[in-house]
């Protein structure tokens, strides 16, 4: 079965843009790559504007504190990229507010050798997750996912 | 190394709150039906996760998947206690 690209232009979180100093944070560590893989699946399934949206995704310290948001999110992750919304906005990468606050989807223009080592360089060098291993539960359903949102298979 | 069930980034996240991939990058699909337990992620990093629901996008059909808390290797050592004689 297929259905389209779901496009996200209206699905976007009015939100005010991030500051410049809001910290992101994405699970790695990421290569050329795995950003490349990331980026045509993110087309695959999304468009904006009509267009096939290539982008990878990210999440920003808002609302909880960086070590909930690493237990509940990353345990799984030995490393993490943190780079500050700015390092991306700086290389010419938008932030668009896609998902649920506080995912956030770095859209590429192209995704070519030039533009994912400008996104590798932008998300900074991994580092170590403080809270590997240390997992709490992410989103419930009925608490932070309604229920019954669901599609069942046609 | 894992070897994983369902090829995904464990980044992502759409509108749902649950992360999502693709049914095609799972290595068998006929495994990956709603309530079903995979590994997901890649060689590098991957998580156990539910499979909440299937739905068609894009050229194919998104996997939605929950993240269970905890490391692959705590439900092994879960498995082991439980099989344990």
């Amino acid at each position: 079965m297929a259905g389209g690209r779901i496009e996200q232009r209206l699905r976007l979180r009015a939100e005010p843009p991030l500051s410049e100093a809001a910290v992101l944070v994405r699970g790695g560590p990421d290569t050329q790559d795995k950003l490349a893989r990331h980026a045509r699946r993110t087309a695959r399934a999304w468009s904006l504007d009509g267009q096939p949206l290539l982008g990878i995704s990210v999440f920003a310290v808002l609302d909880i504190p960086l070590d909930e948001l690493l237990s509940a999110r990353f345990a799984t992750y030995r490393m993490i990229h943190m780079p500050a919304a700015a390092w991306l906005r700086d290389r010419g990468f938008e932030l668009l507010p896609t998902g649920l606050r506080p995912h956030y989807t770095v859209r590429l223009r192209r995704a070519d050798s030039i533009e994912l080592d400008e996104l590798l360089a932008a998300l900074g060098p991994p580092v170590a997750n403080v809270q590997y291993a240390r997992s709490t539960i992410w989103r419930e359903e009925g608490r932070d996912v309604p229920r019954r949102h669901h599609r069942r298979p046609q | 190394m894992y070897r994983v069930d369902i090829t995904a980034d464990l980044n992502d996240e759409d509108e749902t709150g649950y992360l999502w991939t693709f049914l095609d990058e799972a290595r068998d699909p006929g495994q990956i039906t709603p309530g079903a337990l995979v590994v997901a992620g890649d060689e590098d990093t991957a998580a156990v996760c539910q499979v909440v629901d299937l739905a068609p996008a894009g050229d194919g059909t998104i996997v939605h998947l929950r993240l269970l808390p905890g490391l692959v290797d705590d439900y092994r050592q879960l498995v082991e206690r439980a099989l344990a004689s």
